[in-house]
Order: C-alpha cells, then structure tokens, then sequence
C-alpha cells in the first residue's frame, strides 16, 4: 500500500456508530490519496460522514475496517499513546469551534504544542512569535481568547496547528463560526498557507472555501460521489 | 508550560479557588489540632518530668505520687538505702500537706510541701532567697496575695485546723524567705514550700514520712536497672520510672488521643472530599478543553499531572493558611483544657512542634494527590471525538 | 469471694483479717472515672478502730423527704452546727465534675469548630455544584424561566437534600453516641453515660444542618442568577 510519495492514503474506509437498534453507517468504503502540497476540500451536506472520515485521517478515531497511512505510517494501528504523539508532531488540527484554551494568551496557545515536544523555551517563543507574525497577530501576542474576535482566534489556532511543523493540516469547518469578510480573510491564509507548501486537507459546508482548494471531494450518505480537481 | 497552564486555570476561576483553598485552610488547621493533642500532653509531661533531671520516683506502694495521702514511712532508712547506691547521685524528700495560716478571726489554707532546700527540684525561686533556716518558708505569689503578706513578713502557719473546735494545731511563726514558681502546680495554688523536718513537727507526726522520693542518677546510669534494685531493696514503695509515668497519663487521658485521631481522620476525609469535588467540578466543565488537548497531540499523562497540580496546589495553599489558623485555634483550646483541676500549669495539650506540621502538610498533600487522579484520568480517557461532539452540541 | 485478707493501716501496723463478702460494681460517680484505685468497704466500727480515728466520720450523707424538706433541713442543721457544714449534693457533685466541666467547655469548643468548618466546606461544595450547573441556568434563563423561579428551585433542592442529610446525620449521631458510651463504659469501667442524645440535641442539630444547607444552596443560587445568560454560557 505505501507510497512514498503520498503524504495521507485512505483505503476502504468504515465506520459505524451504534444509535439505537441500528447502526448508523457513518462511512461506506472510503477512499482517498493525498499528494505533498495538495490542498483537499471535503464537501457535502450534513451527516454526510466528512467530520467521521476527518476524525479517521487524524487519527482521533479508529476505522472498524480500512486503513489509514500518513508518511508511510499506519496510523488506525497505533496505540491511543502512541497516536497522540503522532498527532503531536506530525498532525495539525483546526477546529470550527477554535478550542483555545481560555486561560492561555495567544501566544501560549501557540507554544502548547511544541512545549508537550520538548522545545526549549526559547526556542518555541521564538517560532509561536514567527506563526503569530505569519498571521498577522504579532501584536495580539499577550491577549487571551477571550479579547479576541473570532477571526484572530481562528488564526491563533491555526498558527498552534502549524507549531511543531506537520505533515499535514486538518480542518473542520474552520470558517463555521465567521462572517463572510472574516471568512474570506480565512480562506486567503489558507491559500498562502498551501502556497507555502502546506498540504491542507478542509473539510467545509462552505462553497467559497471549496472553491479555493485544488480539489474537491464530495460526499454523501458515507460514500464518495466525486472527486475533481479544480487547479 | 505546566505551571503556565495550572497556574492560568486557578487564576481564571479566581473566587472558586479561594473558596477551595479556605475549605482546605479550615480542614488542615483542625488536622493539624489533632496532631498537636495526640502528641502535645505526653511530650510537655515529658518535657515537665525531665526538666529537674530526676529520672525516678518513689511513691508509696501501689499509688502514684500525691494521687492519695499515703505516705512512706521510716523515711530517713530508706534514704540511707538508697544513698549507698552508686548511681543513686542525688535523694529529693518531698512530704505533701496542708497547712492553715491565721489571719485575725480567719484561717487561710494553703497546700504545702516539706523538702530538703539543699536537693529540692519543685521549685524556680523568683523573689528574695531560698530557705536558709527551719523557721522560713517560701511561698507562691498567690499566697501572698490571699494572706496580705510581703517578703520578710513572719506568719503564724498551722500544721492542722480542728474545725469544730476552731484551734490551730502545731502553730509555728514563720517567715517569708522568699517567693517561687512551683512547677508541678496547677494554675493559681496558694503554696508553701518549708524544711521537711518542720512540716513533721507541724503535723505532730511520731515516725518520719514523706509523700514522695525522687532520684538523680549518675550520667550514664540506666533507669531501668536502678529501678529494679529498688523494687528489690524497697519492696513497699513503688518506683516510677519516666516512662512509667508517661504510659499511666497515656491510659488516663487516652480519651484525647483517641478524640484526635477520630477528628483528624474526618477533617482529613472532608479536605480529600473537597479537593476531589472541586477537581471533578473542574475536569467536568473542561471535557471540550481536555479532548482538544489530546486531538493536537497532548499526552494523557501531562493532562492528568496537570490536574493533579491543580489539586496539590489547592491543597498546599490551603495547609499554609491552615497552619497560622490551626496555631491560633490551638492556643484558644489549650486555653480551656489548662483548667483541669490538678493538672500542673506547665502541662500543654496541644504542644507545636515542626514535626507536626510536616505530618500534617504530608498527609494533605497525598490527599490532594489521590484527590485528582480518579477525575483527571477520566476526563483524560474519554473518547476524543465523541467528547468534541457532544461538547460542541452543549 | 470468701477469701481470707489482713488489712492494716500502715504497711507495718498490726491488722485485722476479714473475709472478702462481697465483689461491688463502681458508682455512676465522675470523681472515680480513671481512677485506678483499689477500694475496700468495711463495717464504720472495724475502720474506725483499724486506723485510730476514733468515734469520727468524714462525712454524713442524709436523705430527705423532698425538695423543701432538703432546705428546711440544710439551714437547721448549719445553724446548729459547730465545725462543720451542710451542703446539697448537687453542690458537691458541681464541685468534683470540675474535670468534666472543663471536657464539657473543650466539646462546646470543638462544636463550635467543627460547625464552622462544616459551613466552610458545605458553601464550597454547594457553590461547586451550582456552578456545574451554569449552562442549565442559563438555558433556562433564555427561555424565559425568570430568575425568581430559578432560585427557588435550587433552594427546594438544596432543602431536599439537606433535610435527607439531616435525618441520616441523626441516626449516624445516635449510632456514634451508643457507640461511645459502650467504649468508653468498658475503657474506665464506669456506668457513666459520656454522650446523651435528647430530643433539644436532635432539635438543634436538625435546626443547624437544616438552615447551613438552605443557606448554602441560596447563596450559590443567587450568585449564578446574577449572571447574565450569555455570560453564563461562556460568550
């Protein structure tokens, strides 16, 4: 299955959820290869499987059948210690809900992950004031989540998502809880961002944001109905 | 980062920890009580028995000193026994009872002890001089003040008082050598102190008793081997050694050393019931924050050490202010127990000694430890997507 | 029992021997707890003549009939007595239970202690609670439920439980108080009673618990009914 050249490669992917008598098929059979430098929109309506398959690459949750490989890892086979450490170091995550941590300033949040890789002090104050820079948020370097508008808690997370360097970035719905301007500013860092040679992978309800990426997957009822390469 | 984020999390939820760290004073300064009374009257008894460096006690057989009014007959005989012993250095005689000094159409009653002045070890001289002559005696401050006496003043002091005759019985004049400090006393006694041979005389007594033998041994000497030539040679006394003693004021006031430890143990269980509330309070309100700690890569272990943190810092906070409290409280109700009719005033229930506070503080801080591991590892263990499902519907 | 003794005055002295008659258990008297004693009860004649004390006695104990008669009989006899005193029993029992008042003053202490430590930690645990509970308010709040409504709910919950607590706080209390008397009765044989529970006690206790309860889960009502909803809810 490997292939070097691939940063993430899913196959036949399941998941199914027990609600009541019978069990919700989440995910049917998924597959999906991500390239170095791709930038993925998954898109689809609600309840489609997009945050389910986003959970299973991420290795937050494990697949009742499939595989999932990142950098020629098996990442469904790790262990619940050893999947956090991967996650740590080679996976960044944006949430829709941002999950700052509220007693943290900007720059701490930022700092929180590479504190948990072992970065010296210096070290990782340096590179969360170069992230927060990258940003746009330098000045906003010592305020908590709480002075923040949604916009600059949305780039405080993603600056904490880039914090240890990933292999590859996961969003869920990152433009969720923004306006429409703020969401716009939001899908122009993400477009610097894989200009930058971050490989993104998004998972949106948001048309604009899909636009931007390089390909689209579509989704429904836990299956891929297409997936096109848009540039 | 750890303390970064323990200290950030304590501080936003600033009234909380307060409180928190308020219970835990009050919990730590009753704990720390307790400790103090299981500890406190035995080791200040000890202190009280040492002090004068008589390592034995002689009573008549079967009592304890001053506990009835038997007292040891042919003393001198035993003394001269008892001073051909080598490692006997030193013989306090100490003969207990009351005298009644005759103030106009009154009498004032005052406890008095018959002692050799040479090898006397019941008292602290403050004022004036020791007994230099039979006829003198030295008082308390509270004689003084219930007669009207000063220093140098000459009394009319009675061995005995027929009340229904009112006469006074082997009267002698007396005078005020001088005032002390009676250690074996309780609080406020009207005490005399005179010659043995005096008190003897005053009482009419036809043989030479005393209440009470104790004994100075040579340094080096062991009190146990002493004790038991004693018991052999002197089989109508009882010998009590400081560790006999100790162990009979243990089985009598055993009653506070088991209040302590039942008080202790509950003030201990409801500090560890406060702590472990307030963290699962605050593990609870944080399952979002705790799921997102570990999706971006945050080991289990540093979320539950961070927790644990938080519990021990509470708890630590809290035993320090408990400490000043707990000192404060100790004096208050070692205030009340002092009145014990009979006990000696230099006698403390609760005694401080820095042992304590690290018993106490120890104990707390395991506490704080065991109060957050159960939580912190289960908010730590919840399945990560689920939890930031069902947060995010909350 | 039928044992043969010689009893004496002094250890050396001349003694009588009597026969042991009779084995008695200790007086309810507080002046004999942890004493360790041992008491022997002889004839007035055999002991008087035993230790040389002639026709004396310490004291004299007298029964009457009634209250009144006791004064009657207490200023009769201390008028026409010559070196000696009358006194109530009641008088003297205060007098030797001074070890007792002093325990008495130390439990009041300690009472008083533990209450307020109770109050300490009730308010924590109470103000813990009502604050997990934030989001509910304001849930609540938002719908239209007014503050009014909120607070008296968690006050009827904090009654509940607090009346729960207090009734199995009693039968815990009995529980402990029978406990202790069997101990300690045993410890210095004694047929003392060391806790008594009355129904004032009860009254009191239930009355304490009862009002620190309500006023725990008032307080932490009221300060989250303060808040304002959105506040609550974190925005």
């Amino acid at each position: 299955m490997s292939n070097p050249a691939l940063v993430l490669s899913a196959r036949d992917l399941h998941r199914d959820y027990a609600m009541g008598e019978s069990p919700v098929h989440a995910l049917r059979g998924v597959s999906l290869d991500v390239a170095p430098g791709d930038y993925v929109a998954i898109a689809g309506p609600s309840g489609c499987g997009k945050s389910t398959l986003l959970n299973l690459l991420g290795a937050i949750d494990r697949p009742d059948a499939g595989a999932v490989e990142i950098g020629g890892k098996r990442v469904d086979r790790l262990t619940d210690r050893e999947a956090t450490r991967f996650r740590l170091l080679h996976i960044g995550f944006v949430f829709q809900r941002f999950y700052l941590m509220p007693a943290l300033t900007a720059r701490e949040n930022v700092e929180l992950p590479m504190a948990e890789a072992g970065v010296p002090r210096g070290a990782r104050r340096d590179r969360a004031m170069e992230l927060l820079s990258y940003v746009g948020l330098a000045s906003r370097a010592g305020h908590r989540p709480s002075q923040l508008s949604g916009g600059e808690q949305q780039r405080v997370a993603i600056a904490r998502a880039l914090a240890n360097r990933p292999a590859l970035l996961l969003c869920d719905e990152p433009t969720g809880e923004l306006d429409a301007h703020t969401g716009a500013e939001m899908i122009a860092l993400f477009e610097r961002l894989n200009a930058d040679g971050t490989t993104i992978v998004v998972v949106t309800h948001d048309e604009d944001l899909a636009r931007a990426a390089r390909r689209v997957v579509h989704m429904k009822d836990g299956a891929i109905l297409s997936d096109t390469r848009a540039r | 980062m750890l303390l970064t984020l323990v200290r950030a999390s304590l501080w936003r939820r600033r009234s909380r920890t307060a409180l928190a760290v308020i219970g835990v004073a009050v919990s730590a300064a009753l704990l720390l009580d307790m400790v103090m009374l299981s500890s406190g009257m035995r080791e200040s008894f000890r202190s009280l028995l040492e002090s004068r460096g008589f390592a034995l006690r002689l009573a008549p057989k079967g009592t304890l000193p001053f506990d009835t009014e038997a007292t040891i007959d042919s003393a001198d005989a035993v003394m001269a026994q008892l001073r051909a012993n080598p490692d006997i250095v030193t013989v306090s005689p100490v003969l207990g009872g009351q005298v009644h000094v005759a103030l106009g159409r009154g009498t004032v009653a005052a406890v008095a002890i018959g002692i050799d002045p040479a090898v006397q070890g019941d008292y602290d001289l403050r004022a004036g001089h020791d007994i230099q002559r039979a006829d003198q005696m030295v008082v308390s401050d509270q004689f003084l003040a219930a007669t009207g006496a000063r220093v140098g003043d000459t009394l009319r002091v009675a061995g005995g008082y027929d009340a229904q005759m009112r006469l006074l019985i082997g009267e002698r004049r007396l005078v005020v050598a001088g005032t002390a400090h009676f250690v074996y006393m309780p609080a406020n006694p009207r005490v005399v102190a005179l010659p043995i041979a005096t008190l003897r005389a005053m009482r009419q007594t036809v043989d030479d008793p005393v209440s009470l033998f104790m004994l100075r041994l040579r340094p080096g000497a062991d009190p146990a081997t002493v004790q038991r030539w004693v018991a052999r040679a002197i089989p109508r006394v009882t010998v009590i050694s400081t560790a006999t003693a100790l162990r009979q004021v243990d089985e009598r006031l055993s009653y506070f050393r088991q209040l302590a430890f039942i008080l202790g143990s509950v003030s201990l269980t409801v500090g560890l019931l406060l702590v472990t509330t307030l963290v699962t309070v605050s593990v609870n309100e944080r399952l979002g924050e705790i799921a997102v700690m570990r999706a971006i890569g945050i080991a289990t272990r540093s979320i539950v050490l961070q927790v644990l943190v938080e519990g021990t810092a509470i708890m630590l906070a809290g035993s320090v202010l408990g400490l000043g409290l707990g000192l404060v409280t100790a004096r208050y109700l070692n205030g009340i127990l002092s009145s014990f009719p009979g006990l000696p005033a230099a006698i403390d229930f609760f005694l401080f000694q820095p042992r304590d506070a690290w018993v106490s503080l120890g104990l707390l801080g395991v506490c704080g430890v065991l109060a957050g591991v159960y939580p912190a590892w289960r908010g730590a263990s919840l399945p990560i997507a689920t939890t930031l499902r069902e947060e995010a519907v909350a | 029992m039928g044992d043969r003794l010689v009893v004496r005055a002094s250890p050396t002295g001349l003694g009588d021997t009597v026969v042991v008659g009779a084995i008695v258990r200790r007086s309810a008297d507080p002046s004999e707890v942890a004493r360790g004693e041992y008491r022997v009860l002889m004839h007035l004649d055999q002991l008087q003549s035993l230790i040389g004390y002639g026709d004396r006695v310490d004291r004299f104990a007298v029964a009457t009939a009634g209250a009144a008669a006791t004064d009657r009989a207490l200023a009769r006899i201390n008028d026409a007595a010559f070196g000696f005193q009358a006194y109530r029993s009641r008088d003297i029992a205060v007098e030797t239970s001074q070890t007792f008042l002093v325990v008495s003053r130390f439990h009041r202490a300690i009472g008083v202690i533990t209450i307020v430590a109770s109050a300490v930690f009730l308010l924590c645990i109470m103000l813990l609670k009502v604050d997990e509970r934030r989001r509910d308010v304001a849930a609540l709040r938002l719908m239209g439920i007014s503050s009014a409504t909120v607070l008296k709910a968690i006050v009827l919950e904090a009654t509940l439980v607090a009346t729960a607590g207090s009734v199995l706080g009693v039968g815990i209390g009995v529980a402990a108080s029978a406990l202790v008397n069997a101990h300690y009765r045993g410890v210095y044989r004694t047929p003392l009673a060391f806790t008594i529970v009355t129904p004032d006690v009860v009254a009191f206790a239930v009355a304490l618990s009862l009002g620190l309860g309500v006023a725990a889960g008032f307080f932490a009502a009221r300060r989250l009914t303060r808040v304002h909803p959105l506040v609550l809810f974190g925005r």
